[in-house]
């Protein structure tokens, strides 16, 4: 009993955590549509770094998604685990190279020739990925405790916090992603 | 000295609050009651208080109103501001009246229903439908006819008719105001921050108004700017005016209270409120005392001297304001074309 | 989580995970940084009464604190020169008073309090949802209050871009002394004081939904837990909004971005940002701001609900009503918000759908006073300084409600928008009410905290001069508003209009003094009271929500034994046929015997 009311209590706090985070980018978004219904807007060609990094976390996802799978069938979700942190890791380097092919195709987050609209390009990915660091890290700890057989058929709730939060990353960079193809257009 | 003064005599008075504290509460332990233990004393004392506060209260608003009535802004100076000054009239009384009715209700049923002889139960009365219904249903009911009136006024102010209104310009900056008439043309030049004089040594002046454009009847040229000397704004009695406001650095607001105008002056942005003055500087001075004038104030927190950004506002007849107007020189009078650029505009 | 754990002094107040005593930091934190607001309010009241004045207390505040500097950063003369204040630390005042009493008293010190204090006591719980994160809740609160602190000593000065802290006065650092490291250090602050807002909020939500006592079903629980838990959802529906905008601030402040500004001049220089928009920020904000208004009034209604039904000996009227209008109050704060920015040149049509909903929340307030007059109506009142304090508050609450309908209209706003109508309008229906709210929670479980009573008579004596003074303080200044006058301004003195406004200018300050000095009264009550107040008995109140059957000793775990099992709503109070006026909510439904 106290078990399950653990488990629920969690992940209550998490999923309301999670609305206070869209929240957040729900200003921000907001504010990109407040803006551009204002005065001039700058369009911005997407960087093709960030499709791929769009196809990395939708596979880390996935990965993660088997991870649980494996867990619940008491098989050692490690290798996907890991796998989702690689893919998480490669989304990160994805979107740090983006920002480069941003700088030479000469958009800029500040300066005489920044503009609003490329400096929310770059301040929303950022802010993303900020939140992709804390799920990096708890995919970090959610490994080691995998690899040293911290979880059983019963008690996985690690693996399942980590994946709530690590899907509500994806949804929300994929929401975050159409949502920028489309205003910036 | 002083500060030692006042350190010795705050603690004294604590001294002394705990001491008598300590002693009615070992009286009391004497008499076997209590101390912090409501009685009927303290409901009669309470509940009186209430009545006299609260009849207290209600006279002292009365009072306020009478003794400070003339403080009070006069009678709207404009067209608008006559249909404001009627919305606030009937929103006043409105909320003047539930607050007569209610306020006293409050103070009475505190004084009236305080526990004590004949009062030592209460009624048990927990929910009524057609009660809540009524509380509901009557307030929605008186606010829709607010919401209807509030929007009708607004809609009229917001849609005025600005053809043929004369266009001036409000420039803010820390901590002045700059006015510029559109002249002869009614029509402001195009301006830009990058010109501003002496910021660009190329500008020609202060407003950063565009003196590139060599034609005749360029938009510029007749425009006309107030100078600090005589940092005035002219209005004709009558004559519609179309405000278009600027703003140098941080958000400042344009509030001329007399003619019920306020608008925010926003960098990077322009807005406008348009009005017609209905009475002169000169015919308000005869019921408003010599020194009265229509000032323009800053009502959003700019600085320093955010308390003292002001200009005067004269209206006058249109004889007078002619006089005037010819004694004035034009913008194209005063400075030459400006042939030199800095890249600083060109760059964009 | 039953058993007594073993508490050091530094796990039993200062670490402490136990929702009591991290409601009693809440409290004194609040309390400490509610006398510094309302010092600040004292300063600058003498300077608006008396302009350019020296005072004997501005000297002895601070000689060389805060210098004015001016573009290349040189000090020009000192801020209080022989006891004058200097009109930057004039609009610093403001602005930390505001802040701090916006967000350090009203949020923190109101919802923190009473969150934690009431929510596991009043549904039957051991402790919050997670002991950790409410830790965590005050300590990034403590760290938020000391760095706002020190931002009161640094050079420059603090913030005085106004508690709104708009762009570009809040971005540019050469537009106003305070916008330098002050600013910095406010915005880290208020990132901070969001952080533990969130981890707060999370964890009453939580623990409201999920630990409720056998029988203590939604229809059950007291209108404080109520109203706790939709303050919770606004908060943390809007207090990330606030974290976005000052995201955007911070880049535009420190990394050179243009979110919002554009074509500024400003010391002689023209700035490179072109293209933001300030009117952005303040959409960002007031979608915070307008929602954050209500996360002070809630609690306080639902605290005043509570100690009302219990002094009156009689239940609550139209609990359902009440329920829904705090419901639908929560609801409509989320599209007011542009009320407060009708002159920015907004489209019109957007002004009339903002004075619509504006004008709606007039009806769920209305439904409010009604019942609170219905409560009263043939009730049993017994005049406890909280009882007294309620009734402060639905007078305050009226009449704050009242102007409100005057504000909220866009065509009336135009005039009196940003003038001291305003100041006099949200001190009394947002300020006084909602710290008649926490004087009277304060007063009601006081008792439950510490084990003891505090003093009656200096309640009775806190209680009638602060309500005296403090509509001597507030309600002039409509008075003032109606003359035109703009708030913020460090003196009127520059304008003919306003000479004649010296004396209600002299007579607010003489009463803000004696009501600001009576609080000090409140204080020494409250701490002797700690140590020297009479002891309390279990239920001195003679209430019926489930905090007043917990034993008076604190202990970790709220009750020794099971927790009792709930079997009525809280407000029994004098129900036709019971033996005594009041029923607790544990005792079960008698045969025959409707529930309500």
């Amino acid at each position: 009993m106290e078990g399950t009311l653990k488990n629920n209590t969690s992940k209550q706090l998490l999923w309301i955590g999670m609305i206070g985070i869209t929240m957040f980018f729900a200003g921000l978004t907001s504010a990109v549509i407040v803006r551009s219904a204002d005065r001039g807007w700058e369009s911005i060609i997407m960087p093709q770094w960030f499709w791929y990094s769009t196809f990395a976390i939708v596979l880390s996802s996935i990965t993660l998604m088997i991870a649980k799978r494996q867990v619940k069938k008491g098989i050692s979700p490690t290798f996907y685990i890991v796998s989702s942190l690689i893919l998480g890791l490669l989304f990160s380097c994805f979107q740090i190279m983006g920002w480069g092919q941003l700088v030479s195709d000469g958009i800029f987050l500040t300066g005489e020739k920044s503009h609003p609209a490329g400096s929310f390009l770059y301040v929303i990915t950022l802010a993303h990925l900020i939140h992709v660091l804390g799920g990096l890290i708890s995919l970090l700890v959610t490994t080691i405790k995998s690899a040293q057989v911290k979880y059983t058929k019963k008690n996985y709730l690690g693996i399942e916090l980590t994946s709530i939060y690590w899907h509500f990353l994806d949804v929300l960079w994929l929401y975050l992603f159409v949502f920028l193809l489309y205003s910036l257009k | 000295m002083t500060n030692i003064l006042i350190f010795i005599v705050g603690f004294l008075g604590i001294v002394t609050l705990v001491q008598i504290l300590r002693v009615s509460e070992l009286m009391s332990a004497v008499h076997k009651q209590d101390v912090n233990e409501v009685n009927e004393k303290d409901n009669i004392f309470n509940s009186k208080m209430m009545l006299i506060v609260g009849a207290l209260f209600l006279i002292s608003f009365f009072w306020q109103y009478f003794e400070w009535k003339h403080l009070l802004l006069p009678e709207a100076s404009s067209e608008h501001g006559v249909i404001i000054d009627e919305l606030m009239t009937f929103t006043m009384l409105l909320i003047i009246f539930v607050f007569l009715i209610t306020q006293p209700l409050l103070f009475w049923y505190s004084y009236k229903y305080r526990k004590g002889k004949g009062n030592e139960t209460a009624y048990y009365f927990a929910h009524n439908n057609k009660l809540e219904i009524i509380w509901t249903v009557v307030p929605a009911i008186v606010l829709t006819g607010v919401i209807l009136y509030g929007l009708s006024t607004w809609n009229k102010i917001t849609n005025a008719d600005v053809k043929g209104a004369t266009v001036i310009e409000l420039y803010a900056k820390q901590f002045n105001w700059t006015a510029r008439y559109s002249g002869a043309d009614n029509k402001l030049g195009s301006a830009h921050y990058k010109l501003v004089s002496p910021i660009n040594p190329s500008g020609t002046n202060a407003l950063g108004v565009d003196t590139r454009d060599n034609d005749v009847n360029a938009a510029w040229k007749d425009d006309i700017i107030t100078t600090p000397v005589d940092n005035v704004v002219h209005l004709v009695k009558g004559q519609p005016v179309l405000l278009k406001f600027r703003s140098q650095d941080v958000i400042h607001s344009a509030f001329l209270p007399h003619f019920r105008v306020q608008m925010n002056c926003v960098p990077g942005m322009t807005t406008q409120f348009a009005f017609t003055p209905t009475k002169t500087t000169a015919e308000m001075k005869a019921t408003e005392g010599e020194d009265f004038d229509y000032v323009l104030l800053c009502n959003k927190i700019c600085g320093a001297s955010h308390y003292n950004m002001q200009m005067k506002f004269i209206v006058e007849t249109q004889e007078e304001y002619d006089t005037w107007m010819s004694s004035q020189k034009t913008l194209s009078e005063k400075v030459s074309t400006q042939t030199v650029i800095t890249e600083l505009v060109t760059q964009k | 989580m039953s058993d007594h754990h073993k508490e050091t002094f530094i796990t039993k107040y200062i670490f402490s995970i136990d929702h009591k005593m991290i409601a009693k930091q809440f409290l004194i934190t609040g309390m400490l940084m509610g006398i510094v607001g309302m010092l600040m309010s004292i300063l600058f009241r003498l300077q608006l009464s008396s302009p350019g004045e020296p005072f004997a207390i501005l000297e002895w505040f601070g000689v060389d604190w805060n210098p004015t500097l001016d573009a290349n950063g040189n000090v020009i003369g000192t801020p209080i020169m022989e006891g004058v204040l200097d009109p930057n630390l004039y609009l610093s005042l403001v602005t930390m008073h505001g802040t701090i009493l916006v967000f350090w008293v009203l949020t923190a010190g109101l919802s923190g309090t009473f969150a934690n204090f009431l929510i596991p006591l009043q549904i039957g719980a051991r402790d919050m949802a997670s002991g950790f994160i409410n830790m965590l809740s005050y300590w990034f609160f403590f760290a938020a209050t000391v760095v706002l602190l020190v931002s009161l000593f640094v050079q420059t000065g603090p913030a005085s871009s106004g508690w709104t802290i708009y762009p570009p006065l809040s971005a540019v650092a050469e537009s106003i002394p305070g916008s330098g490291l002050g600013q910095d250090l406010w915005l880290i602050s208020m990132t901070l004081f969001v952080v533990s807002s969130l981890l707060g909020g999370l964890n009453y939500i939580v623990t409201i939904l999920n630990l409720r006592t056998k029988g203590m079903s939604m229809s059950r629980l007291p209108l404080t837990i109520w109203a706790i838990f939709i303050t919770a959802i606004l908060g943390v529906l809007s207090f990330p909004v606030l974290l976005s905008a000052c995201l955007l601030l911070v880049f535009d402040r420190t990394f050179g971005t243009s979110f919002y500004l554009s074509d500024i001049i400003i010391g002689g220089e023209a700035l490179h940002h072109t293209g933001g928009s300030p009117i952005l920020f303040e959409h960002l904000f007031w979608f915070l701001g307008h929602p954050e208004v209500y996360i002070i009034l809630l609690p306080a209604l639902g605290i005043v609900s509570e100690v009302m039904s219990v002094n009156s000996r009689k239940p609550i009227f139209g609990y359902k009503a009440m329920v829904l209008a705090l419901i639908a109050i929560a609801f409509l704060s989320f599209i007011v918000w542009g009320h407060h920015m009708f002159i920015t040149g907004m489209d019109p049509f957007l002004g009339s759908v903002f004075t619509f909903t504006t004008l709606l929340i007039a009806i769920p307030s209305a439904v409010k006073v009604f019942n609170y007059l219905a409560t009263l109506w043939k009730a049993s009142i017994r005049f406890t300084p909280a009882m007294l304090f309620t009734i402060g508050f639905v007078s305050t609450f009226l009449t704050g409600g009242l102007t409100g309908l005057i504000l909220g209209d866009s065509a009336l706003d135009i005039n009196v928008h940003d003038t001291y109508f305003v100041v006099g309008h949200f001190h009394i229906v947002m300020g006084l009410s909602a710290i008649y709210g926490m004087f009277a929670g304060v007063y009601h479980w006081f008792p439950k905290m510490y084990g003891r009573m505090m003093n009656k008579k200096l309640g009775y004596l806190h209680f009638w001069v602060t309500f005296i003074c403090a509509y001597g303080v507030f309600f002039p200044m409509h008075f003032l508003g109606l003359a035109g006058l703009p708030r913020r301004y460090y003196t009127n003195s520059n304008f003919p209009m306003f000479d004649e406004l010296t004396d209600i200018n002299q007579l607010i300050t003489t009463f803000a003094i004696v009501g600001g000095l009576i609080q000090f009264i409140f204080v020494f009550n409250f701490f002797y009271s700690i140590f020297k107040g009479t002891k309390a008995t279990k239920n001195p109140w003679e209430s019926n929500t489930l905090e007043w059957t917990t034993p008076i000793e604190r202990m970790h775990g709220n009750w020794p034994g099971e927790i009792p099992t709930v079997h009525r709503w809280p407000y029994d109070y004098s129900k036709p046929g019971a033996e005594k006026d009041f029923i607790p909510q544990t005792e079960p439904l008698k045969e025959g015997e409707e529930e309500h």
